[in-house]
């Protein structure tokens, strides 16, 4: 067991008082967008911190500790793109302002509101199956890191992750965003503590000389440079720049934080400085992957780098990170590290419970219920839909995150499982906001093409995530441009005079 | 490779400190901004229930 009594001390102290604060937002909730958006109040530095823990979790450390080992420098490239791109969604407002004028509550409500009710629920039940599997392999991932850096026996691995996971839905279920918010504070303070921390040490220990020296010694240039490095290149770059703009603007837990928001005005700046902490999100993870490569990267050679060899056992490469952790880090600093991965990992997944059961209930159990002609739900009865949902999720990802493992490597497998929805619900809301001829019959194609896309080329026939993701959108947008121009003209739009209007009411 | 190593160290060190400064300065204003946000909520219900 590497943790000492001071360890476990802080971790538990750690659990016990974050899911305390975050049964105080019970308290706050009265109508569903309290439960959903937390009353649209969200100012931007608790709205950076909401933003940040969301999308920051024990998974993004693993993943880019991954890639840090498996690709040295040349990886940057993803962190740089997905930090910039949020940036410029941030500075231009692009999607993300119209988003926050229109008052939603999810992204596929903005389908209902475009197109139609029809559209809504696919791009609802397309939204939740590629969420939900995306989140499908966090907690095993999660696990493995609480196991290798705690010591804790991997046969305890399923009770450690289902208590997790229980302590999440508690609060979650109970106190919805409210609550969410509130640990996300907490959470986002924590987990930046043990990042910097983690990263200072990881310098020390391995050395800046040492780690130049052995990249470029295992995987010359192609360590440093991405276009040359033959799993990046070009078609990954733009594949990235465009997976990431549809990410920042149409990713459900994203999104729920710019609905959040007190104002579009105050969205831009949230989305904007949070694009500084995605340059740190993605770096200095990979910097610690690199470290790793540094100093235990001695085994056997695997796709053309060695495998992680600690205390005479051969690792995987994603293991080589956390098993650095467990080494370097002595008591006390390492109950802090944990009880910050352990933090990320509450904050990432209390969002994505959240925000896949939102979808659920707001976009596909009420749309069916009022297209069988029940009556609409009471604020109340909403919200105990939405809990039930949440329990839903919690349940699946209880049984198929702690058995399923996805192929290659981590991160590529989230983008892939990402753009199924990713794809054609982005193109779907870029022409609905920007183009006047997009109507349903297009929608329907882009969402249609944009998911087979994704599935047929990477499942089937075995092609590079690249050009994968290229397929994706782009019979995304073929799909929505030949099928608006061979439809009817949409009788309302959502651009132009109309969505003008609606923008200037919301002000 | 030495033009790419000085600018994936630039865009680290940038990484990190805006990280490290941006988390400084949520820590003081986002408790402010929590604060007002729940004495909002507060208020909305008290006029709720009036």
């Amino acid at each position: 067991m590497h943790f000492a009594a001071i360890d476990w001390f802080i971790v538990v102290v750690y659990l016990i008082s974050s899911v305390a604060v975050g049964l105080l937002g019970k308290k706050y909730i009265g109508k569903v967008s309290h439960y959903l958006v937390a009353g649209r109040e969200l100012g931007t530095y608790a709205g950076i911190a909401t933003l940040a823990a969301t999308e920051i979790g024990t998974i993004t450390f693993m993943y880019n500790g991954e890639l840090g080992y498996k690709y040295g420098f040349a990886a940057f490239a993803a962190a740089l793109i997905s930090g910039l791109v949020m940036i410029v969604v941030g500075r231009t407002g692009l999607v993300i302002e119209r988003f926050r004028a229109l008052r939603l509550m999810t992204v596929p409500e903005y389908f209902e509101r475009k197109y139609s009710r029809g559209l809504r629920l696919l791009a609802g039940i397309l939204v939740a199956t590629g969420g939900i599997l995306n989140m499908g392999v966090f907690l095993k991932i999660e696990g493995e890191f609480l196991t290798i850096v705690s010591g804790i026996d991997s046969r305890y691995l399923v009770a450690v992750m289902t208590a997790i996971l229980l302590l999440e839905l508690v609060y979650t279920v109970v106190g919805g965003m409210m609550a969410v918010v509130i640990t996300d504070f907490i959470q986002y303070v924590l987990l930046s503590v043990a990042t910097i921390l983690v990263s200072i040490y990881a310098v020390y220990h391995a050395g800046w000389g040492n780690i130049v020296a052995k990249i470029s010694s295992t995987m010359g240039s192609s360590g440093f440079d991405p276009i040359q490095n033959p799993k990046f290149g070009i078609t990954f770059l733009i594949w990235q720049v465009l997976l990431w703009f549809s990410i920042h603007t149409c990713w459900q837990t994203t999104a729920m934080r710019v609905f959040s928001t007190k104002s579009p005005e105050i969205s831009k700046r949230v989305m904007t400085w949070t694009g500084f902490i995605y340059l740190g999100r993605g770096m200095l993870p990979m910097l610690w992957g690199a470290a790793a490569l540094t100093l235990f990267g001695v085994g056997a050679i695997d796709n053309g780098v060695p495998l992680p060899v600690v205390n005479g056992q051969t690792l995987a490469p994603i293991d080589a990170m956390p098993a650095m952790l467990a080494s370097m880090l002595g008591p006390g600093v390492k109950g802090v590290v944990v009880a910050g991965m352990l933090a990320a990992t509450m904050s990432v997944n209390s969002s994505y419970l959240l925000g896949w059961s939102a979808v659920i209930s707001q976009d596909i159990i009420l749309p069916i219920r009022e297209q069988m002609g029940k009556p609409a739900l009471s604020s109340r009865s909403q919200i105990f839909v939405n809990r039930l949902a949440n329990l839903f999720v919690g349940l699946f990802l209880m049984f198929w995150g702690l058995y399923y493992t996805p192929p290659g490597a981590v991160y590529l497998y989230l983008n892939i499982t990402g753009t199924i929805y990713l794809a054609g619900t982005f193109i779907c809301v870029i022409g609905g906001l920007y183009w006047k001829r997009a109507n349903t019959s297009g929608g329907y194609l882009a969402m249609l093409m944009g998911a087979a896309g994704a599935i047929i080329p990477f499942f089937f026939l075995h092609w590079s995530e690249n050009i994968t993701g290229f397929c994706a959108f782009g019979l995304a947008a073929l799909g929505l441009v030949l099928g608006s121009l061979m439809g009817k003209r949409a009788p309302t739009s959502l651009t132009g005079a109309r969505l003008e209007a609606e923008l200037k009411e919301a002000e | 490779m030495n033009y790419w190593l000085i600018f994936w160290t630039a865009s680290l060190v940038i990484a990190a400190v805006s990280f490290a400064v941006i988390t400084g300065i949520v820590m003081v204003k986002g408790y402010k901004d929590l604060r007002l946000m729940f004495n909002r909520l507060a208020e909305q219900r008290t006029h709720d229930h009036e």
